[in-house]
């Protein structure tokens, strides 16, 4: 078991670097090769009205002037080291572990990146554990209940939630319980450590919806799972042995039916760990999504480099955690 | 999850306690006096009650929180919160907030050696936060840093234009000369500061009205991290700033109301949300739960409709100039607009009409614009040549008329640029196209991204000739609010240039140079009335085709005192808010 750990850690190592080729590659690259200059690259980190001057001095403090294979040499080496960009006179740091350093904001990426993700957590986790619960729940009951009302109700719902986007239930959420009858007003991001429970109150409704959306996709899943595994025969055994129904149903069906479940969610968390784009932008709360549509909007390429690199550790990080666990429930996939 | 549950419990409880509350002030109209667009000409709810809490919110981020490394006008505006620049702009709604007065400065100054020389004095007994006493040689550093546009590149380059030394590297890179190597700017004692130009310029008040002349404390400049937190000499001070995300501020205890007569130290906190989508502003606005949308652009479509059509909502709305002009610019370097009659043709031929609506229409949008210079400007003057505004929906005889002295009578074919991820402005030109297809001119659109409009594509002479780009669209903002401040950067000769043009007409009337030549000798009365001679004979010369004078739909909380519209920055004036307890 830790040398599939083992294994699998160092797979993560390399599928990282991997992405932060691929995205450098995109970014710097791709479009040297359609005819833009570092000279003209530079020019989009400098203010308004800038002289030739000033565009070189920052295409000399940014290294944009060396060879791709250095800048991304320089690159990696900030990471573990930090880095200097240096015109010759203008010193700027970047400290360890440098993400790169936005010019846009005359600040390192990591410090926003680091100052950003508590918010994305807040709601991925608990969104998370409501639509964990809710669904898997739902989608038990369904099950056991198949061709009941609350089975066609339940499923009708769910039928919905996947269908509809985050950003219509959020808004209709906004405008009936924040803006109109006040039961949430004012909703904006107050960190845990400030006030827990003006925290929690702030994310009700972006964890509704959120969950909303994902709690339908995981009654469906659930459902299918349950009614599959119900009718195996080993349930059947169960039954016949006189094990009383709930632990029939808990112990023996949920628990098989839960392997994909627990799949799914790993790769689902792992992305909305990278940033909860539309939700974020429909409640407005600062977080990696935020941060990625506003690096965007100002084509900060470090930024953007930056955020790819930490939503693709989370998902990377989520893969291995679900082929761990994986691997203790299965040890065929250890070979 | 146990944890999560008792907190999502107790966030229900708390939320429905805090309900009540809040909707009470939400939707109410406030002073059952006050009207719609009260704000463009009167103080709203005046006040001097102290306490409570001052919320903003905006779509945006800053540009900077740094005073010398921002332009944009709604941080120019909010800056007065916290910033004491040499000159200001009197706190009074209408045109009388459009003029320069002293701030830090004591008066607005002496001239000598023929306009070359500026000598101002500055108030003795201003202070730091940190209870530092301001001198001129703190007003001189914070010159000195913007020369250095690696570190602020956000702010405006007069210094660089307008005084002897332009090639200052800045204090960041000059620490061998103690911090104070400019040598163009002179403090011959504490409370004095003395500029030398290259030229007469008669405008230097208006420059030093920019929040880049706040003093700042050489020991505390942090360079790029500055902008976290300036050092303030205004009412308030800075508690907290995450960036681009909340911004707190709180009294700053040695600020003193008598020497900063403009600003004023009401609320007990101020907060700006930033980065929060506009449709969110809006609603949190309307429902009372923040005071004001800091970026000053007005409220969305969405909510435009909800306040016209709500007497209590309209009644707390103001729809003010924004001091923005759209129009396009007709080149009179690409064939064949180099024939006058063929640019008047155009002139005549749109329909003014379409066009406004394109831009949101006559209250969000703005009205329909007969003149290149707006409302809102010192000097301006009211004319109409191309039947505009008496003929709105275009005077399409005209224009045949046109045509036919221009030698094309059926018309010819051009190219239009314009912005194509501005949806409005997209609008618009597809409007233009519309119209001037009526008369027999072919319009191809040619949209470009805003980033490098300027720069690679509108902006530069060599493109806009190859590619045949007759009509540029554009839009401008005056850095101060007269004629020169507006007119100069679009139709003086002297200001073309290979990149970053903004002459897109490359309009060399020497009429016109020698007008803006003969305004630098004048002052006063005099001086202004050169404004509306420079925009007429730009007219005549038909080098631009006006669509609106951009106004915005603002809404101000009820809760909200001492509100009224800045004619400076065509938004409310920051620093004298407060707000009902």
């Amino acid at each position: 078991m830790i040398f599939f750990i083992i294994r699998r850690l160092i797979l993560t190592v390399f599928l990282l670097l991997l992405v932060s080729l691929i995205t450098f590659a995109i970014f710097f690259l791709v479009p040297r090769l359609a005819g833009q200059t570092p000279y003209e690259l530079a020019a989009q980190y400098v203010g308004r009205n800038p002289i030739p001057s000033e565009i070189k001095a920052v295409e000399i403090k940014l290294g944009l002037d060396a060879p791709l294979y250095l800048q991304y040499g320089r690159y990696v080496k900030g990471i573990v080291l930090g880095v200097h960009y240096s015109d010759g006179t203008d010193v700027s740091y970047c400290p360890f572990p440098c993400f790169g350093y936005s010019f846009r904001n005359e600040q390192p990426v990591w410090p926003q990146l680091i100052s950003d993700a508590p918010v994305t957590l807040s709601l991925a986790i608990g969104a998370a554990v409501l639509w964990v619960t809710g669904g898997v729940a739902i989608g038990v009951l369904s099950a056991l209940r198949r061709g009941s009302f609350f089975d066609r109700f339940s499923m009708g719902v769910a039928l919905a939630g996947v269908s509809l986007p985050v950003f219509f239930t959020g808004l209709i959420a906004l405008e009936l319980f924040s803006y109109k009858w006040s039961v949430f007003p004012n909703v904006h991001y107050v960190g845990i450590t400030t006030n827990p429970l003006l925290w929690a109150r702030n994310l009700v409704l972006p964890w509704v919806t959120l969950a909303f959306l994902y709690a339908a996709l995981y009654a469906r899943l659930t459902r299918a799972g349950m009614l599959e595994t119900m009718g195996e025969d080993y349930i059947r055994t169960a039954r016949a042995k006189g094990l009383p129904e709930r632990q029939v149903v808990i112990k023996h069906g949920l628990r098989a039916a839960l392997t994909p479940i627990v799949t799914i969610f790993g790769l689902d968390l792992g992305l909305l760990l990278g940033g909860a784009i539309l939700t974020e932008t429909t409640f407005s709360l600062p977080g990696l999504g935020q941060f990625t549509i506003l690096a965007i909007q100002n084509q900060d390429l470090p930024e953007i480099l930056g955020v790819v690199m930490i939503a693709s550790f989370f998902i990377v990080i989520a893969n291995m955690i679900v082929d761990i666990l994986y691997a203790v429930v299965d040890p065929r996939v250890r070979f | 999850m146990a944890t999560m549950a008792v907190s999502l419990v107790a966030a229900v409880g708390i939320a429905a306690c805090s309900s009540s509350g809040s909707s009470s002030s939400g939707t109410s109209s406030g002073s059952a006096s006050v009207t719609y667009n009260e704000g463009t000409t009167s103080v709203v709810n005046p006040s001097n009650q102290k306490g409570g809490t001052l919320t903003f919110a905006l779509s945006s981020t800053p540009d900077s929180f740094d005073p010398g490394n921002t332009y944009y006008a709604w941080v120019l505006d909010f800056d007065n919160l916290f910033t004491m620049p040499l000159f200001t702009y009197k706190s009074c709604p209408g045109t009388c907030g459009a003029q320069v007065v002293p701030d830090l400065a004591t008066d607005l100054g002496t001239t000598s050696d023929n306009g070359l020389t500026w000598t101002f004095h500055i108030q003795p007994d201003v202070k730091f936060e940190n209870g530092t006493v301001v001198t001129s040689q703190d007003v001189k550093y914070a010159i000195e840093r913007t020369y250095d546009r690696s570190v602020l590149a956000n702010g405006p380059t007069y210094y660089q234009v307008l005084l002897a030394d332009p090639s200052y590297p800045g204090p960041f890179k000059d620490r061998a000369k103690n911090l104070m190597g400019l040598s163009s700017v002179q403090t011959p004692n504490a409370t004095t500061i003395v500029f030398h130009l290259v030229a007469p310029f008669p405008d230097l008040p208006y420059v030093l009205a920019f929040p880049n002349t706040a003093p700042v404390l050489p020991s505390a400049d942090t360079g790029t991290n500055y902008q976290l937190h300036p050092l303030s000499t205004g009412p308030y001070k800075f508690q907290s700033y995450q960036l681009n995300k909340q911004l707190t501020l709180v009294p700053n205890t040695e600020w003193n109301p008598a020497t900063d007569p403009n600003a004023k130290q009401l609320p007990s906190k101020i907060v700006v949300d930033m980065n929060v989508n506009q449709a969110d502003v809006d609603n949190r606005l309307l429902a009372g739960d923040i005071d004001i949308d800091a970026q000053g652009t007005g409220v969305a479509a969405a909510a435009q409709a909800r306040i016209l059509s709500s007497s209590s909502l309209k009644a707390n709305a103001d729809d003010p100039f924004t001091g923005r002009a759209w129009f396009a610019y007709l080149n009179t370097k690409v064939a064949p607009l180099t024939n006058l009659h063929c640019r008047e043709a155009i002139e005549y031929a749109v329909n003014k009409q379409t066009v406004q609506t394109a831009w949101g229409g006559p209250v969000a949008g703005g009205s329909i614009a007969s003149t290149l210079d707006v409302p809102v400007i010192a000097g301006y003057k009211s004319f109409d040549l191309y039947n505009a505004l008496s003929q709105p929906a275009g005077d399409v005889a005209a224009a045949k008329q046109q045509l036919q002295l221009c030698g094309q009578p059926n018309g010819f074919s051009t190219n239009l640029a314009y912005r194509s991820d501005r949806p409005k402005e997209t609008a618009a030109a597809t409007a233009i196209q519309a119209s001037l297809a009526q008369v027999g001119i072919k319009v191809t659109l040619k949209g470009f991204p805003s980033g490098s409009y300027y720069t690679d594509f509108a902006g530069s002479p060599a493109y806009v000739h190859s590619h045949d780009l007759g009509i540029d669209m554009g839009g401008w903002s005056a850095d101060w609010p007269n004629g020169f401040g507006f007119l100069d950067e679009l139709v003086n000769g002297n200001t073309i240039a290979p990149t970053g043009n903004t002459n897109i007409s490359e309009l060399n009337d020497p009429v016109i140079n020698n007008l803006f030549t003969k305004s630098n000798t004048l002052t006063g009365a005099a001086r202004t009335a050169i404004w509306s001679q420079i925009d007429m004979q730009l007219m005549k010369d038909a080098a631009v085709l006006p669509m609106v004078y951009a106004r915005s739909l603002d809404y101000r909380s009820p809760d909200v005192t001492n509100a009224y519209i800045w004619d400076q920055f065509g938004m409310y004036n920051y620093a004298v808010l407060g707000v009902k307890s």
